[in-house]
This record gives structure tokens, sequence and C-alpha cells, in this order.
């Protein structure tokens, strides 16, 4: 588990909470600059960068062009050469812009380099449907970065990781994308005033359980949680293990939760065919099909783009009850 | 009345070169001097032109401003070396020359008209800037430039009516061809000829010139501050450079001006020989052109008997007068 | 606008290195005695000496996939080049990036680049950096006619005139994207023609006649270290040989005559008329620098094929920075 050295601690949203990292990000190390669409005059179209430019200045929060090639080239420019960037892709969808730039230089650039290329950087993004923003501005493609030797893949879940998870990704000396979640961005929770850091690669038991293990991502943690209170009912006592980081995944954790609990469902709000989830269950089965009682669930969004209408969109995102009716399902009760 | 089919050169090389730079310079592109030879397509054919011979270039200004204007008259491309150079120029204004071309119509600046004048020293010309530093060539629409080249063309006004010979330089180098410039000929303390335009007056030694307008910028500006000499005046002007002189504020290129040494200046009659010895670089017209070796003499003089370049302003005057553009009668038609 | 006599022999050197580099490197890519695939920058050693000659260590650039000679320019040592070439533990990338990523952090050279267009939006970055950082460096990309229809490309200029970058766009106009000329690859002749619609000066120099190149090198630099922002530097000049390899003529997509045309503006051989003219250095003197360099390039190829190929072990590392177990490789 986490904890900050923090002495203070107060209730912050999410949103606030990215912003407040990034503030702690910005007075602990003059190398950091924050650069995006948006995200200095306005603050942000989701308000997470809101005051920074009031506190740090143009110079180091930088209102950039509708340009993501350009900018994620800008990052990795200049985090190869002794600066360590934040850039800001608006939406994730919009990562297709820079397909290039972070599949083929950032991620890459210090393995061809034979080592010799340090690539302090950060990309954070928004992810996430259900706020009936269509097709093009809803997607969760964290499968895509996982995929990519180089890259490190975060999702916070909560207000206290998206700062903690966010400060651990400015300080890391790798590329690391941040995946946030825009409907989670008036989530209230608990976050300490200090900068702190959540260890990346470490994944966080949310709630401990004795015979069901879900391991769920982003905002599908909560998601989860609140299948786990259903299903309680049911005798069912769910623990809840969210990898927070996607790359590099914490498998130990959760192979021991599974030794424990031995039935796992992997729940994500991506597709769920060649999702983030299929490497988790492919894993699991690897490290401890001796263990397991039942063959390991999957839950994500069906295959098909993320559709406008309210109705469409109800049924696509998941959520607790789809989640409590697919471990329903893998234990063998009637759903 | 005789004509002859209109040559047309548009070079593609004018208006980018380091002009742009070191001094306040614009880019000229070739998208636009295709629409001007589209224009004057249009103006010369408006005003009786219906042969038409060109250079072809590799950009293809003028193969595709012939679609563009519309143009079903005769059009046919002269032969070229393709050289890429001003020597594809030369070859095309003796081409025109032999093919009795009534009028040359140049798109381009003091550099590409001298190359007309190396091939057909007294060519008729209609001459459009396109270039930097240009004294020669006017800036003028096209439209109209197109409409006094077609006026000649067709024989409606005769070319001793609207055409004086302007005044060159001759140049007569040691054991190497002979050369020319229209507007200046200058020898600058360089070995090379690097990226050719001069930008740097403490490097200018001996300057002659055909005219001295103060209202010009480039090296005929440095004597027109000093001692104004007109296009039409006879003789032309040496200067020397260096201290024990005058100083003077010209503007030596587009937006730059320099404090230059004027020892002195003199004028020269027509055909007065000024001899000047290397080592050096020959810059003519405004760009480096000829190195002089240590001892290497070249004599330059003004002679009279240059391009016979067509006052379009006259021309259209006098176009005017005779009502050469009055329509056909049918029924009401102005007074 | 003079050009110092010391500069004149340093650029005649940076060209034959490059010359002599290429030539030794193409041959052993025939003789296939180094791996996969070379793009040669014979017949284009003008733009990067003259470019070269006017930055320092500090300065940074951004290269292509045909990158030696920015990297032989740029002060690159022979030896890890060709090791790299030759896939050696003791290349400049221990191996692992070849010919079409070799770099050399230490002197500013952030690499060649398989991606065409790739370049620009990280030079940016570095020229970003440089002022961000408080130094006087510029980082200079090089890019070529193909390159210059990338999106990313105009993405970089763009950012760089708004933000009046220290920078210097070089657009390397070698007549082919790979086998097409430029003629199929966009409605315009000139790329400088595309500066003013970003916002910045476009320039076209020779791009064979190295003293017309460092000029306006010269120039532009003193421009972004003045802080007056990048330049759209456009050179005109010939690639001698085909995309990949040392082919150069009978090829399908141009003509043997158009190569004899421009090999009559080799660029080293004008420059070595140019200095015997001016009495700055013999044909004898030129061969010697030729015969020097190619001692060294034979020393150095000699070195890179008896250097060991990396260890299994170095498969894995490298990805990152620190050594986290790769993400296949939890322990069990």
């Amino acid at each position: 588990m986490t904890t900050a050295e923090a002495t203070t601690s107060r209730k912050l949203t999410y949103v606030a909470a990215i912003a407040d990292g990034l503030r702690c990000a910005l007075r602990e190390d003059p190398l950091v600059f924050v650069a995006g669409e948006d995200i200095a005059g306005y603050g942000g179209v989701f308000g997470h960068t809101r005051g920074l430019l009031a506190e740090f200045g143009p110079t180091r929060v930088l209102d950039t062009p509708i340009s993501e090639a350009g900018i994620i080239g800008l990052g990795v420019g200049a985090a190869a050469t002794g600066c360590r960037p934040v850039i800001d892709i608006m939406f994730m969808d919009f990562m297709g812009e820079c397909g290039d730039e972070i599949l083929n230089q950032m991620a890459k650039m210090r393995y061809m380099f034979g080592g010799k290329a340090r690539l302090p950087m950060t990309v954070t993004t928004m992810a996430g449907a259900g706020m009936n923003l269509a097709a093009q501005h809803s997607q969760s493609l964290e499968a895509w970065f996982c995929h990519i030797p180089g890259l490190k893949v975060v999702m916070p879940a909560t207000p206290y990781d998206a700062k903690g998870l966010l400060l651990a990704a400015v300080r890391d000396d790798n590329p690391v994308v941040v995946v946030f979640n825009k409907r989670s961005l008036g989530m209230q929770g608990d976050v300490p005033e200090a900068a702190y850091a959540v260890e990346l690669g470490r994944a966080n038991i949310v709630r401990a359980g004795t015979n069901f293990t879900v391991v769920a991502t982003g905002r599908m943690v909560h998601e989860a949680l609140a299948a786990a209170m259903a299903l309680a009912q049911d005798g069912l006592d769910l623990e809840v293990v969210d990898p927070r980081t996607l790359q590099p995944l914490d498998i130990e954790t959760i192979v021991a939760s599974v030794r424990k609990t031995h039935r796992a469902l992997v729940v994500h709000e991506a597709v769920r065919f060649g999702g983030f989830g299929a490497e988790v269950a492919a894993q699991i089965q690897e490290l401890a099909f001796d263990h397991l009682d039942a063959p390991v669930g999957r839950v994500g969004a069906p295959f098909a783009p993320v559709p406008f209408s309210p109705a469409l969109e109800k049924l696509y995102v998941p959520n607790a009850d789809r989640i409590a009716a697919e471990v329903r399902r893998v234990v063998g009760l009637q759903v | 009345m005789t004509g002859g089919p209109v040559g047309i050169v548009a070079n593609p090389a004018s208006g980018k070169d380091i002009r742009r730079l070191v001094a306040r310079a614009s880019v000229f592109d070739n998208q636009e001097k295709a629409a001007i030879v589209a224009r004057a397509f249009v103006g010369a054919i408006a005003a009786g032109a219906t042969s038409f011979r060109y250079l072809p270039d590799r950009y293809g200004i003028v193969a595709q401003a012939i679609p563009d204007a519309g143009v079903d008259a005769d059009v046919a491309p002269v032969d070229s070396p393709d050289t890429d150079s001003a020597l594809d120029t030369i070859r095309a204004a003796a081409q025109f020359r032999d093919l009795g071309c009534a009028v040359v119509l140049t798109l381009g600046g003091d550099g590409t008209n001298r190359a007309v004048a190396r091939g057909w020293r007294d060519a008729p010309l209609v001459a459009i800037s396109t270039g930097t530093n240009n004294v020669f060539p006017r800036m003028i629409e096209g439209t109209v430039a197109g409409a006094a080249a077609g006026l000649v063309a067709s024989g409606a006004i005769a070319l001793a009516e609207v055409a004086r010979p302007a005044k060159l330089v001759t140049v007569t180098v040691d054991g190497e061809r002979d050369d020319l410039a229209l507007v200046d000929a200058v020898l600058v303390d360089e070995r090379f000829l690097g990226a050719r335009a001069i930008w740097d007056a403490s490097r200018l030694r001996v300057a002659v010139l055909t005219r001295a307008e103060p209202a010009s910028v480039g090296v005929s500006a440095i004597g027109g501050l000093l001692r104004p000499l007109g296009e039409r005046d006879p003789g032309g002007l040496a200067l020397d450079f260096g201290s024990g002189g005058v100083l003077v504020d010209a503007p030596i290129a587009p937006g730059l001006y320099q404090t230059v040494p004027v020892r002195r200046v003199r004028p020269l009659a027509e055909g007065e020989p000024v001899v000047v010895e290397g080592p050096g670089v020959l810059a003519l017209d405004g760009e480096r052109e000829r190195v002089l070796k240590q001892g290497q003499r070249a004599i330059l003089s003004v002679v009279p008997d240059g391009p016979r370049v067509v006052d379009v302003r006259q021309t259209l005057h006098v176009a005017a007068c005779r009502g050469l553009f009055r329509a056909a009668p049918e029924g009401r038609d102005g007074d | 606008m003079d050009v110092d006599r010391n500069v004149l022999l340093d650029l005649h050197r940076r060209m034959v290195r490059i010359r002599v580099f290429e030539e030794e490197a193409g041959k052993l890519m025939e003789a296939a005695r180094v791996p996969g695939a070379l793009h040669l920058y014979v017949g284009e050693e003008a733009v990067a000496a003259g470019v070269m000659a006017n930055l320092t260590d500090d300065d940074q650039i951004t290269s292509t996939h045909r990158g030696h000679g920015h990297l032989v320019a740029k002060g690159g040592d022979f030896k890890r080049m060709y090791a790299e070439l030759f896939g050696r533990a003791t290349g400049y990338n221990k191996g692992k990036g070849g010919s079409m990523h070799v770099c050399d952090m230490e002197i500013g050279m952030l690499g060649a680049n398989g991606i065409v267009g790739a370049g620009p939006p990280i030079a940016i970055g570095a020229a970003f950096s440089d002022r961000y950082r408080g130094t006087s460096n510029v980082a200079v990309t090089f890019f070529g006619d193909g390159a210059s229809n990338e999106g990313g490309v105009h993405e970089a200029a763009n950012i760089a005139a708004l933000w009046k970058l220290p920078g210097l766009f070089v657009c390397e106009y070698n007549g082919y994207g790979e086998f097409t000329p430029p003629a199929r690859h966009q409605a315009i002749r000139d790329v400088a023609d595309r500066a003013a619609g970003y916002g910045m000066p476009g320039v076209v120099v020779d791009g064979m006649d190295v003293i017309a190149v460092y000029e306006a090198t010269r120039e532009a630099v003193a421009r972004a270290r003045r802080g007056d922002g990048p330049t759209l530097l456009e050179c005109k000049t010939y690639r001698f040989y085909d995309h990949v390899g040392i082919r150069g003529m009978g090829v399908s997509y141009r003509t043997d005559d158009e190569v004899l045309q421009w090999r009559k503006r080799d660029p080293v051989a004008l420059l070595e008329a140019h200095l015997a003219d001016a009495q700055i250095l013999s044909s004898d003197d030129a061969r010697a620098v030729h015969d020097e360099v190619r001692a060294e390039a034979l020393a150095a190829v000699a070195f890179a094929e008896s250097s060991p190929f990396p260890e299994p072990h170095e498969l894995l590392e490298d990805v990152y920075d620190t050594s986290l177990p790769a993400p296949d490789e939890a322990p069990r």
C-alpha cells in the first residue's frame, strides 16, 4: 500500500488532484514544463491545468498549436536534451495524430541508441466513455501503449492516485503515458498537500477479499467495488486489485490474490478483444493455472466504436451490474 | 506593321536567395509567378498577340500558366539545355532572336534580364520584377505588362515608338569570356561566389553603374544617394569604396541599411574604361559571378546599346490614344 | 561574407570524411560484410559539411535515414560508426540501432531516423530545450524533399516559427523521395516557397557548393542564436547513388545522363577546384587528405569487423533506464 509522506490531507476532486500533481512537479524541478492544447490560458478543457499559468508563467506552462505530432516531438526533443516535459494530449483518441512520435520516437529512442538517450517525459491524456462524446472522444486505448516496449502506462482510479502516479511519472526517467478518466473528474477523495509519488509498477489491493479476484483498471475500479458490495449479499467476498500501472505490470500482486481466491475476472473500459485484460488473463493462467477453479473471465466494451446515443452508450460501457453478472457466471451462480 | 511572337522567360530561381535571410526580402513563390504569366497571357492576347515562345523551366511556370490562361494561341517551348541555371535563359534568348520574336517578356530580377541580354544583347524587353534588389525590371501588373508585349508583338505599336535601349556595362576579363551587367558591375573583396548575393558593404571595392537611383536598393542606391544618374542620362558612374571620402547610409539590400564609405564618385563617359584587378570577385547586377585571380584584370565600361526596354505605361497610353482596345461597334459602345 | 582559410580547409576535410566513409560503407554493403540496408550520402556532402561547420558540439541536429554524413560532419568517430553498421557491441548504439539510428548524444547528434519526416518535431524540442535551459545553442533538423510533405514537418515548422525557436530547417532537396521525383510529390518545386506560409525566411542555395551552404547557414544560425527565430534553408543537391546501396546508374527512375550532369558538379571536386584556384589547397594536398582519411576509415573498418557482437543479455537491456524486469519476465 502507498503512504504519503504528507502530513495534511484534504478532499480534492480528481481533476483538482491532477492540477495539484502538476503544480508539485513544476515546483520541485525547474526543468519541468507543461505543454498542450488549451492548457495555459484556458486552464485545460477539463480544468486539469487551471491555475498553473498564473503561478508558473508562460515559459513553463504553454499553450501549443493543435499539432499533436509536433508537441510530442517537442517533448521528445526537449527530454532528450535535458528537460523533463509534460505533454498533454487532450483526448486519448487524438493519439493517432502523434502515433509515430510515440511509437517510433519516444518509446524507442533509448533502446535504438544503445541506452545513450534518457527520455524523462510524461504524456497525459484523458480517456473514457459515458459522456455522450461519441466515437472519437471516448476511447480507452491503453492497450496500444502497453504493447510498445519502452513505454510505461498508468491509469489512476482515484484523486490520490491521480496526483501520486502523475508525480511518479514525471520523476521517472522513462516516457510514461498517464491515462486519466474524464468521467472521474468530479470524484472526491483524500489528497495530501505535499508532493508524493505512487510507486510505478505497484498494484493496489483496493478491497481485500477471500473468494474472488477482480482486476480492474481506471474508473472500472469503482464499478468493481460497487459490484463487490452487491455480491457480498450472495456470500461472495471480492478482492479488488487495481494494477494502477499497466506497464510494467505488477503481476505478482495479482497472482498472489488469485492463488488465494482461485477465481478471477479482469475488467476494463476498453474493447474486450485484444485488450489489456487478455494479457492479464493469459499471465494468470500461465502463472497460477493450478490454483484456478474456473477460467479467468473478462469484462470490457463490445467490439464496436463508442456510440453517441445515451441509450446505446449505456449498453456499451461496462458497469457494476455487468461485472457482478460476470462474476456470478464465473463462479457458476444463476445470473 | 510587323510583329512576331512573344518570347517568355520566367525564372523559377528568382526571389529565393540569401537576401531573405540577411536582409528583409520576401520569398517570391513560383505559384505567383505562374499566376503572373497567366495574366500576362491574357493581356497579350487581348492586345492582339497570337504567337508565344517560351523557355521551359523545371517547375513549369509557363507551362502551367497556359491552361490557366485558357490560351489556344500558338504557344511552343524553345529548346533548353535544362541546366537549371542562367545558361538556359541565355540560350532561350538567342533562340527568341533567331525566331524573330518581337518582344521578350521576362519574370525575374536583374539577373534574369542580364541573362537574356547575354543571349540577345539588344532584346526588346518587357520586364516584370519578381526578384529582390531589382533596379532593372519594374513591379508591374502582369495583365498590363502582357498587354504592352501584345501590342508590340501584334505590330499594333512599333517597338521604336515605345522602347529605348538601356545602358549596360560591358565586362572584359583577361583571358576569359566577356560578360555584361545591366545595372552595376562591382569588384568585391571575396574569393568565392558562395551564396551569390552581396550584403556586406565593407567588402565593396569598385563599382561601375549604368544608373544611380536614389529610389532603389543595392549598389545603385549608394551611387544614387550621392550623385543620382538616371537610366536615360548619358554615361555612367564609378564608385571607389574606402575611407578618405564620404560616408553614406544606403539600403544595400531590401530592409538593410549600411553605412558605406565611398572614397570617390566620378562620372563616366560612354565607353570610358574602368580597370579593376584581382584578387576579388566581380558581382554583376548584385550577384557574385566571376572570380578574378591575383593580378587578373577586368575592364568595365558603360555603353548605350543594351536591351530595348518597352515603356509599358507609354505603350498603353499610345494604345489608348489610338483606340486600340475599343471593341467593334455593336449598338451602344461608350463614346 | 568572407570565409576564412581555416574554415575552407575544415569544410574540405568534413566533406572528404563523408565521401570516404560512405564509399567504404558502400563496399561493405555490396560485399555483404555488413547486415541490412545503407542509405548513402554521396553527392550531398556539401550540405552536411556546410551546415555543421557552423555548429558546436553543444548544438543539436536531427538526421534522416540517410544520416551517416550528418554524424561524420558533426564529428562522429569512424570506429564507433562502422562498428554500429556491423552491429557490434563497440558501435555507437551498441549494435542496437544500426545505420538508420546511428547517433552520438554527446556531440548533439540526436540520431539518424528511419521514419521520413520524424526529425523536425524532435528538433523543435531540442531548440525549445536550448532556450528553456538558457543556452545559446541551436538545433538543426535535416529532412528531404520527400519528407517535406509529412504532416509533422509542417507542425514543427509552425511551432518553431510561432515560438521563434533557435532552430534551422535544412531541406536536402536531392531530387528523389526514395524513387519518385518531387514533381510527383508536390505541386511546388521549391520547398522554400512554404517558408512564408510558416512565417519564417526561406532561402534556396546551391547544395553542391559548400561555400554557399556555409554562408547561408552562418547567417541562419546567427539569426537563431540572436533569438530571431528559425529559417528554412533549402539546399538543391543530388543523390549520386540509389536510395539504398551504391548503384547509381542504370536505374529505372532516372537517366544516366542526369546522373552524369550532376556528377560534373561533384561537391568535393567543386570545392577542391576552388581551393586550388585560390591557392589554398593544391590537388596534391587534397589527395593527401583523401589518403589520410581513407587510411583512418580502413583501420576503423578493421576495428569494427573484429569487434564482438553484443552479448545475449543486451537484448533486454536499455528498453527502460532502470533494470526493471521486462513484463514478460516476471518471476514465477
